[in-house]
């Protein structure tokens, strides 16, 4: 291990043979520590990917393999069937078809909110900047289950119940301050001097930001808005309130479930996970810029 | 009298909610000082309420067509939903009245809609046999997953912290199912605990047991609890790491050495240098978690069918499905009580950590 950091003892002299002992027992006990590091996160890894590695063996095997008992712990052989079952089912096509809309609209709407709000709460003092940030906060601490009954009779009195599109407000307005958030401390990580140099050299304030700071800030408002596709692509409960057949996937899924048979119930779940396995790899890098930020 | 609100839709949230869960429409019948239909009302009388006829006026009533039909009036006495008297006048159409010209008595069968204060919908919710099971449930799981999901984020994040190898790799992977919704994580963990499941088929083929073991089932409620507080702490536990590892990067990298250049236990250091410089996102992440915890919704389902054990997220959403109780009203009596939990919940955890700064300062 070339990384690891030698105990920091002061070597007296290397001819006494004491301390050498002293300093190889020091070198042992590190290593030992390493190792128990190592374990932890070796353990705590598989306890994370041991149940999507089960979910995974069972959508690639073959209905039969999936009601099997006891059931193995590879797919074998390895089959499309229980997934081609599960897409091919009555209205899979379509709830997928409306999440993804409602997901994609809901990313739109958010960015296109989110930016010019993120942008003012970066770059300008104005009175009651402070009393914004904390509002958006408590908007987010809002219970989904509080906000979606009533939003669902409103909609019913206003006839716009059972739309996606309705559904995709309902899911700016729950991302929406995170969203703003994390475009903020993107902005705010642009140095202000980009922009002052840019105008020195003759950008009107919007050409200086669309030239300068938007390029720069686009990757952190890329992974903005796929962390709001994933949470619309997630959200179960009011999708199940506010649609009734314009289902989305997870609120079709889970209104079905109790009627399932475990093949589709299995390859449901890998299904719906796979598009989030992807998208968190992309926003890794900026999970803690989001979280940072909304710590404060 | 009863306090009556105007008929209106309100496009608001929060008053929409709340006439939603103290309101009920209903019908009461307006009596009026003389026998036209737009005279000023003295007073209103419920549906069902017998009354007697004291005087009554024959009018003609213009038809569209140019005819004229009879239409009797009453002057009718009768004792209103507070128990007072009140008399007025009253069209024929409201009454159910055996003889016009001279019948004595009468008895209301009609008037106009209105919305009324009512308690109803809260003693519904009260008064439902799985209320009290359904909280008692949602604030067991709360009490069980809320601390361990802490205690896992707290050695994930000194994990991630103490720069081993590969901990991008180690980070990408505690951070995965933050992007996994909650009833993917129900179906996993079903898929492990269910007759038939990986659990069972472990213990059959290693000889353990003999027959699988139904953790799943009414009479296992310790089993179906434990296997929530699983899946739970399986998915959420990545918010509270990647909360509590961008507060441990914002501790000053001085403190901690100072620590281990003293001698400090790794204990030491948590105690006494981690966790009170953690305080703040600690707190953060624990509102959030506590009114997460309440909405548990999509995993109670997924894994115990939301029949045989129910949360309250779970009443809210039968009370209002139109295939079963259809019932908006309770629905938000049920939400604005879990509302008001996670609220009473997040003031008593920022006065608790008031106090004891305050204790610490003083």
């Amino acid at each position: 291990m070339s990384t690891e950091a030698l105990p920091n003892i002061p070597a007296v002299s290397p001819k006494e043979p004491m301390w050498d002992a002293q300093r190889r027992r020091a070198l042992i006990g590190v290593r030992l520590r390493r190792a128990g590091v190592y374990a932890v996160a070796i353990t705590i890894a598989v306890w994370v990917l041991l149940p999507i590695w089960l979910i995974a063996t069972m959508a690639f095997s073959t209905p039969q393999d999936v009601r099997a008992f006891p059931k193995a712990l590879f797919p074998n052989p390895i089959s499309l069937d229980s997934i081609n079952f599960f897409l091919n089912a009555d209205g899979i096509i379509r709830a997928t078809g409306n999440s993804i809309f409602v997901a994609l609209l809901a990313v739109v709407l958010s960015t296109l909110l989110a930016v010019p709000a993120g942008y003012a709460i970066a770059r300008y003092m104005f009175p009651g900047r402070d009393a914004v940030r904390l509002v958006m906060l408590s908007v987010r601490a809002f219970p989904i289950v509080v906000l979606a009954v009533p939003l669902a009779v409103i909609f019913l009195q206003l006839g716009l119940f059972d739309q996606p599109f309705t559904l995709a407000l309902m899911h700016t307005a729950l991302t929406l301050p995170t969203t703003v958030l994390v475009i903020s401390s993107v902005f705010a990580s642009v140095p202000f001097e980009f922009e002052e140099a840019a105008q020195v050299f003759g950008c009107t304030p919007l050409q200086a930001f669309a030239r300068v700071v938007l390029p720069l800030a686009l990757p952190g408002i890329a992974a903005s808005a796929i962390l709001t596709f994933v949470l619309s692509w997630n959200e179960v409960f009011a999708a199940i309130l506010l649609t009734l057949s314009n289902r989305t996937l997870p609120a079709h899924i889970l209104y079905n479930l109790d009627k399932s048979s475990d093949p589709f119930k299995f390859a449901a779940a890998f299904v719906m996970l796979v598009p989030s396995l992807i998208f968190i790899f992309f926003i890794r890098r900026y999970l803690f810029n989001m979280w940072g930020q909304i710590n404060k | 009298m009863r306090p009556s609100l105007p008929h209106f839709h309100c496009p608001y949230l929060q008053p929409q909610a709340f006439q939603l869960a103290f309101t009920r429409e209903g019908q009461s019948l307006s009596l009026r000082a003389e026998a036209l239909p737009d005279a000023s009302v003295t007073g209103t009388l419920p549906l069902q309420t017998e009354v007697r006829v004291i005087d009554r006026q024959q009018l003609d009533e213009v038809l569209p067509n140019g005819a004229t039909r009879p239409v009797f009036w009453y002057y009718v006495s009768g004792t209103d939903a507070n128990g007072a008297t009140v008399e007025g006048w009253v069209n024929q159409r409201s009454l159910f009245i055996e003889n016009r010209r001279t019948s004595e008595t009468a008895r209301v069968t009609g008037g106009e809609a209105v919305r009324e204060w009512t308690f109803d919908h809260l003693n519904r919710m009260l008064a439902d046999f799985r209320f009290g099971t359904a909280v008692s449930t949602t604030l067991l799981l709360m009490v069980l997953i809320v601390p361990a999901q802490f205690v896992l984020a707290i050695i994930m994040a000194l994990v991630l912290q103490s720069q081993i190898r590969g901990s991008g790799l180690f980070l990408y992977i505690y951070a995965i199912p933050l992007g996994i919704s909650d009833l993917v994580a129900g179906i996993l963990w079903f898929a492990i605990f269910t007759q038939r499941g990986f659990l069972n088929s472990l213990l059959v083929s290693a000889e353990i047991i003999e027959l699988p073991f139904i953790f799943i089932q009414a009479d296992h409620m310790a089993w179906m609890i434990a296997i929530i507080v699983l899946a739970e702490i399986w998915r959420a536990t990545s918010i509270v790491m990647v909360i509590v590892v961008s507060g441990l990067q914002a501790i000053p990298r001085d403190y901690l050495e100072a620590g281990e250049v003293f001698g400090a236990s790794l204990w030491q250091r948590l105690r006494h240098i981690i966790l009170p410089l953690l305080k703040p996102s600690l707190q953060v992440a624990l509102i959030l978690r506590t009114i997460l915890a309440f909405q548990v919704f999509a995993v109670v389902i997924a894994i115990t069918g939301g029949d045989i054990m129910t949360v309250l997220s779970n009443e809210t959403f039968r009370w209002y499905d139109p295939a079963r109780f259809n019932n908006p009203s309770v629905a938000a009596v049920y939400a604005g009580f879990i509302m008001l939990i996670s609220l009473a919940i997040s003031l008593f955890y920022m006065r608790a950590v008031r106090s004891q700064e305050e204790a610490v300062k003083a």
